[in-house]
C-alpha cells in the first residue's frame, strides 16, 4: 500500500480543501502537497528499484475492475510527476496569490491538485477502466485550469479544439482497450499483457496503430499536434509547466505501456513509423518554434520537438527489438525514457521562467523584452540553465539522453543486411539538425529576452521574482545540472527498467561509459574556467559602438523576428507564409499615405489536412439533420423500423 | 607516460595554435604577392590584448564576460580528444565524437549570446548568421564522423585513428574519401574561413564571426581570438587523425615520437597550405549560398554513411 500514500494524500487534501473552504491557505496547502509529493517520490523510488508490485483494489466499490498497482514503469513516471509537481507547486505559492482573486485561487488550487492526482492515477492504474477514468479526469481538469485564466471568445475556441482533439485521441485509446477485450476477457493489465503475447497479426497491427494515434494525439506528434501550441500558451504558467512537462509524458507512458509492455514490439515497420513520426515532429516542431516570438507558444512548439526526439528513441528501440538486438534496444529505450524525465524537468523550468517574466513585465512577447538578465539575475541564470539543457549542451541533462539516442542510432550499423543498417545511422543527421536548429532558437530566446537593452518600458522596470518562485525554478535547474554532471546514479535504474521492458539480458556498456567520463569533463571544465579567470582584469564601462554616431537606441538591436529571418528564409518552403502588402492610395505607389504588411504562418495544416476533414464532418452532419424533422410521427416510425430490424437480426443471427 | 603524452599534445595544440594562424596569413600573403606579417605576429597580438583594459558596454550582463571564458575552456577541452604525435589522447578513448562536437557547440552558443549582449545591431546580426551556419553544419559534421565510426567500429577518435593506422594508404575506401570531403567543407564553416566567412573583414554585409566579437576588446578579445585559433588547429589535427594518421608513434620510444613530430608538422603544413590556396582562390559565398554549400556536404556525408552499409554487405 505504500506506493499509494501520495494518491490518497492528494485525495484527502482535495476533500480537506473543498470542505473547509480555506481562504488564505496557499502556504499550508503547498507544504502539505510537498510532503505528499515527496512521499510519492520516495514510493516511486522504492518501486523503481524493486520488481515487487504493490496493489490497491477498491473493485468491490466499482462496477468494473478498478485496480491500482505500481510496477517499475509506473514508478518511474510517478517519480517524474512528483519531481516536477513539487517545484511547480512551490513556484505557484506566490504566483497564484499575486495573480488571482481569492475565489479563483480556491478553484485553481483544487483543480491543480485533482490534475496532479489524476496523472498519478493514470500511471498507477492497473486496469483499463481505472486508467481511462484517471485519463479523462486529467484531460478535463487541465481544460478547467485553462478556463480559469479567462474565457474570451478566442480562448474558448482554442480550448474547444483542445477538448475535441484530446477526446478524439481518447476515443482511439478506448478503442484499443476494447480491441484487447475479446482476447484478454478482462481489462486487467496482467491479463492484457498475457494476451499480448499471442495476438493474431491483424489485431496486433490494429492495436498498435490505435495506440499510436491515441497517445500520439495527446503527446502532440505532428500532424496531431494542432491543439498543443493553442492550449499550452493560454494556461496559467504553472499549469503550462505541468501540461508541457508532465501531461505529455503521461501520453508517452501510455504509448510505452502499450507498445513495449503489452505488445512487446512487433514487425520492424512499427519502429520505422515511430521513427518517421519522431523525425517529422522534431524537425517541424523546432522550425515552427524558431518562427515564433510569443515565448510560451515557442516553448509549446519545442515540446512538439522534444516529443519528436523521445519518439526517435522509442522508434529505434522498436526497430532493434524487431531485429532481436535487445541490448541496443535497451540503450535506445533508456535514452528515450531519460529524455522524457529530462524534458519534464527543463521544459517546466522554462515555462516557469516564462511565468516569472510575465509576472514582472506583463508580457511574454520577445519583441517587448530585453536586458532582463541585469534586472532578474536569478531568473536569468536558471533560465539559461534550462536553455543549455534543452539544446543538449554537455554537462546539462539533455545531453546525456540525446547522446544515448545518438549512440543507439550508431549501433544500427550492426544490423547487417537490413534497412535499419542505413536508416538508423542516417537518423543521426536528423537528430543533429534538430539539435542545431534548437540551439539557434535558444540563442534567440535567451539573447533577445535577457541580454542587450530593454525594448520596452515594462522590461526596463522589471524586477526579480519573489522568493518562492525563484526557489521552485532553482530546484528544477539544480536537477538539470545534477543529472547532467553526475548521470551514473540516474542511469542505472533507468537502464535496468529499459532492460526489463525489452527483455535484454545485459546492460548496454555505452550507458556506463558516458556516466564515467562526464564527471571528469565537468571537473576539467571547472578547473580550466578557474585557471583562465585569473587573466581577467577590472572592467571599465564604455558605450556600445554605434559607428561613431550618437543616439544608439534599443530599437536598433536585432529583434526576435530579425534573428530568425535567415533560417526562415532557408526553410521558406516549410512555413508557406501568407504575405500581403497593401499600399494606399493604390495609384501612387511611390508616395504612399499608408503601408500595411500582414504575414501569417503555419496555417498549412489547417488548410491541407484539417479543413477537408472538418468540412466533411459538417457536411455529413448537415445530411444527418434531415433525419430530425421535428415531427413526432416520423420519430415513432424510426423506433418501429429499428425494432423490426433488430427482430429480423435476432431471428437470423440466432 | 600516456598521460604525459596527452598533456604534451594539448600544450602543443594550444600554444602552437597562434603560429598556425600566422603561417596561414603569411602563405596567403605570399600567394597574393604581398609582403605579409611575420608568422609570429599572432603571439604579439595576444600579448598586446592581454595587457589592455577590459572594456564592456553598459548594457552587458555577466554573460558578456562569461562567454569568452567558456569558449576558451571548451576549446582546450576539445584538444584533449585529438591524437597528434601518438595514437592516444587524454579523452581520446573515453570520450567519443558526439561529446567532441557538442563541446564545440557549447562555446559557440555562449559566444553568440555574448555577441547579442553588447546591445548593438552588429552582435545580433553576427549571432543570427552564426546560428544559421552552425545549425546547418552540425548534421554533415556528425554524419561524416558516423561514416568513419561505422567503418572503424569505434565511436572514439583514438579508436578511429588506430583503425586507420592498421590500414595502408592504398587500402583506403570510398567512404573515407567522401567523409574527408564532407568534413573538409564543414571544417571551413566551423572555423569561419572562406568561402563561408571572411576572417579578415569588418564589412557588415559579409561578417559573421567578426560581427559577434565586435564589442569585445582587451583580454576578452584575446581569449576569443586564441580560442578560434585553437579550434582551427584542433580541427586540422582531427582531419589528420581520422584520415591520414600514418607516422604517429604507436610505441613509446623516442625515435617513434620523433617520426610522429615530423609527420605531424609535414601534414599540418600541407593542410594549412591547402587552406591558404582555397582562401586566396575562392571568393566568399553570398550569405544565402552558404546553405547550399553545406547542403553539398550533407549530401556527400549521407552518401558516405550509405556506402558503409554497402561495403559491409
Amino acid at each position: 500500500m505504500v506506493g499509494l500514500d501520495s494518491k490518497q494524500g492528494f485525495h484527502s487534501l482535495v476533500k480537506f480543501l473543498i470542505i473547509h473552504r480555506l481562504k488564505q491557505a496557499s502556504g499550508l496547502i503547498a507544504a502539505l502537497i510537498s510532503v505528499a509529493a515527496l512521499s510519492g517520490c520516495s514510493a516511486g523510488d522504492r518501486g523503481l528499484l524493486n520488481s515487487e508490485v504493490r496493489k490497491l483494489d477498491p473493485s468491490p466499490l466499482a462496477p468494473f475492475p478498478f485496480t491500482f498497482s505500481l510496477d517499475r514503469l509506473g514508478s518511474f513516471f510517478m517519480i517524474l510527476i512528483c519531481a516536477v509537481a513539487l517545484p511547480v507547486l512551490i513556484f505557484s505559492v506566490s504566483y497564484v496569490s499575486r495573480h488571482y482573486t481569492a475565489a479563483r485561487q480556491k478553484w485553481l488550487w483544487a483543480l491543480l491538485l485533482v490534475f496532479i492526482a489524476s496523472m498519478v492515477g493514470v500511471v498507477a492504474a492497473s486496469s483499463g477502466f481505472a486508467f481511462l477514468v484517471a485519463w479523462e479526469i486529467m484531460s478535463l481538469t487541465s481544460a478547467g485550469l485553462i478556463l480559469l485564466e479567462g474565457s474570451s471568445g478566442e480562448r474558448r475556441h482554442n480550448l474547444f479544439i483542445y477538448l475535441l482533439m484530446t477526446h478524439a485521441g481518447t476515443a482511439a485509446v478506448i478503442a484499443s482497450f476494447l480491441v484487447f477485450l475479446p482476447h484478454s476477457h478482462t481489462l486487467d493489465f496482467a491479463a492484457i499483457r498475457a494476451a499480448g503475447a499471442s495476438l493474431p497479426h491483424g489485431v496486433r497491427i490494429a492495436l498498435f496503430l490505435l495506440a499510436f494515434v491515441g497517445f500520439g494525439t495527446k503527446a502532440g506528434i505532428i500532424p496531431l499536434h494542432l491543439w498543443l501550441p493553442r492550449a499550452h500558451p493560454i494556461a496559467p504558467s504553472p499549469v503550462s509547466a505541468l501540461m508541457s512537462g508532465v501531461m505529455l509524458k503521461i501520453a508517452v507512458y501510455g504509448f510505452v505501456r502499450f507498445a513495449f509492455d503489452f505488445l512487446a514490439g512487433g514487425p520492424s515497420w512499427f519502429g520505422y513509423l515511430v521513427l518517421a513520426a519522431g523525425a517529422v515532429s522534431g524537425l517541424l516542431g523546432v522550425l515552427y518554434a524558431i518562427a515564433e516570438h510569443d515565448l510560451k507558444r515557442l516553448l509549446a512548439y519545442h515540446s512538439v520537438e522534444n516529443i519528436g526526439i523521445i519518439y526517435l528513441g522509442l522508434g529505434a528501440s522498436l526497430v532493434f527489438m524487431a531485429h532481436d538486438a535487445r541490448v541496443w534496444a535497451a540503450l535506445a529505450l533508456a535514452g528515450a525514457l531519460l529524455h522524457t524525465l529530462n524534458h519534464a524537468l527543463f521544459k517546466s523550468l522554462l515555462f516557469l521562467g516564462a511565468g516569472a517574466i510575465a509576472d514582472s513585465t506583463h508580457t511574454v512577447d520577445l519583441e517587448e523584452l530585453g536586458g532582463l538578465q541585469r534586472r532578474m539575475p536569478v531568473t536569468g541564470a536558471v533560465f539559461l540553465i534550462g536553455c543549455c539543457s534543452i539544446i543538449g549542451l554537455p554537462l546539462f541533462n539533455g545531453f546525456i539522453s540525446e547522446w544515448m539516442i545518438f549512440r543507439s542510432f550508431l549501433g544500427g550499423s550492426i544490423l547487417v543486411n537490413t534497412n535499419a543498417q542505413i536508416i538508423l545511422p542516417l537518423m543521426v543527421g536528423v537528430l543533429a539538425l534538430i539539435g542545431g536548429l534548437a540551439a539557434a532558437c535558444f540563442v534567440k530566446v535567451f539573447g533577445v529576452a535577457f541580454l542587450g537593452r530593454p525594448r520596452s518600458q515594462e522590461a526596463e522596470r522589471a524586477s526579480e521574482a519573489p522568493l518562492s518562485m525563484r526557489a521552485g525554478m532553482i530546484l528544477l535547474a539544480g536537477a538539470c545540472v545534477v543529472i547532467g554532471t553526475w548521470p551514473g546514479a540516474f542511469l542505472r535504474p533507468i537502464v535496468s527498467l529499459a532492460q526489463s521492458l525489452v527483455g535484454a539480458t545485459a546492460a548496454p556498456p555505452e550507458a556506463l561509459a558516458i556516466a564515467r567520463v562526464i564527471p571528469w569533463v565537468a571537473a576539467a571544465l571547472l578547473a580550466l574556467l578557474g585557471a583562465v579567470a585569473v587573466l581577467k582584469r577590472a572592467k571599465r564601462l564604455t558605450p556600445t559602438w554605434a559607428c561613431g554616431l550618437p543616439g544608439l537606441t534599443s530599437r536598433m538591436q536585432y529583434t526576435s523576428t530579425a534573428f530568425s529571418k535567415p533560417i526562415r528564409f532557408v526553410f521558406a518552403r516549410v512555413y508557406k507564409a501568407d504575405r500581403r502588402l497593401e499600399v494606399l492610395p493604390e495609384d501612387q505607389p511611390y508616395f504612399p499615405a499608408s503601408i500595411s504588411y500582414h504575414s501569417e504562418r503555419t496555417t498549412s495544416y489547417e488548410r491541407a489536412l484539417y479543413r477537408p476533414f472538418v468540412d466533411a464532418v459538417v457536411a455529413a452532419a448537415n445530411q444527418l439533420r434531415r433525419l430530425q424533422t421535428g415531427n413526432i410521427q416520423v420519430y415513432l416510425l424510426y423506433i418501429v423500423l429499428t425494432l423490426v430490424c433488430l427482430l429480423i437480426y435476432l431471428r437470423f443471427a440466432g | 607516460m600516456k598521460i604525459a603524452m596527452g598533456i604534451l599534445q594539448i600544450v602543443l595544440l594550444v600554444t602552437g595554435a597562434p603560429l598556425l594562424r600566422g603561417i596561414v596569413g603569411r602563405l596567403k600573403a605570399v600567394l597574393q604577392r604581398r609582403q605579409g606579417a611575420s608568422i609570429w605576429r599572432p603571439y604579439s597580438d595576444l600579448w598586446k590584448l592581454l595587457h589592455k583594459e577590459d572594456l564592456a558596454p553598459p548594457s552587458a550582463s555577466a554573460v558578456f564576460g562569461l562567454a569568452p571564458l567558456l569558449l576558451f575552456a571548451t576549446s582546450i577541452l576539445v584538444t584533449a580528444f585529438i591524437p597528434l604525435l601518438a595514437d592516444s589522447a587524454l579523452l581520446g578513448s573515453a570520450g567519443d565524437f558526439i561529446l567532441l562536437v557538442y563541446l564545440l557547440a557549447f562555446g559557440r552558443f555562449f559566444l553568440a549570446l555574448g555577441g547579442i549582449d553588447g546591445g548593438s545591431a552588429f552582435g545580433g546580426m553576427g549571432a543570427s548568421r552564426e546560428a544559421l551556419v552552425s545549425s546547418l553544419a552540425e548534421a554533415p559534421l556528425l554524419l561524416g564522423l558516423v561514416a568513419v565510426a561505422i567503418q572503424s567500429s569505434s565511436a572514439s577518435i583514438v579508436g578511429m585513428t588506430r583503425w586507420a593506422l592498421g590500414k595502408s594508404f592504398f587500402n583506403i575506401s570510398a567512404v573515407h574519401l567522401l567523409a574527408f570531403l564532407a568534413l573538409s567543407i564543414v571544417a571551413l564553416a566551423e572555423t569561419g574561413r572562406m568561402p563561408v566567412d571572411n576572417p579578415t573583414t569588418h564589412l557588415e554585409l559579409t561578417m559573421i564571426h567578426e560581427g559577434m566579437v565586435l564589442e569585445y576588446s582587451g583580454p576578452n578579445l584575446a581569449l576569443i581570438e586564441w580560442a578560434s585559433a585553437i579550434k582551427l588547429s584542433a580541427i586540422v589535427g582531427l582531419l589528420i587523425a581520422l584520415f591520414a594518421p600514418w607516422g604517429m608513434a604507436t610505441t613509446p620510444s623516442l625515435a617513434a615520437l620523433g617520426l610522429g613530430v615530423v609527420a605531424w608538422l609535414a601534414k599540418t603544413f600541407a593542410l594549412v597550405a591547402a587552406l591558404a590556396v582555397i582562401e586566396s582562390g575562392i571568393a566568399k559565398l553570398r550569405m544565402y549560398s552558404v546553405p547550399d554549400f553545406l547542403g553539398v556536404a550533407a549530401a556527400i556525408s549521407t552518401l558516405a554513411v550509405i556506402f558503409t552499409a554497402l561495403m559491409k554487405g
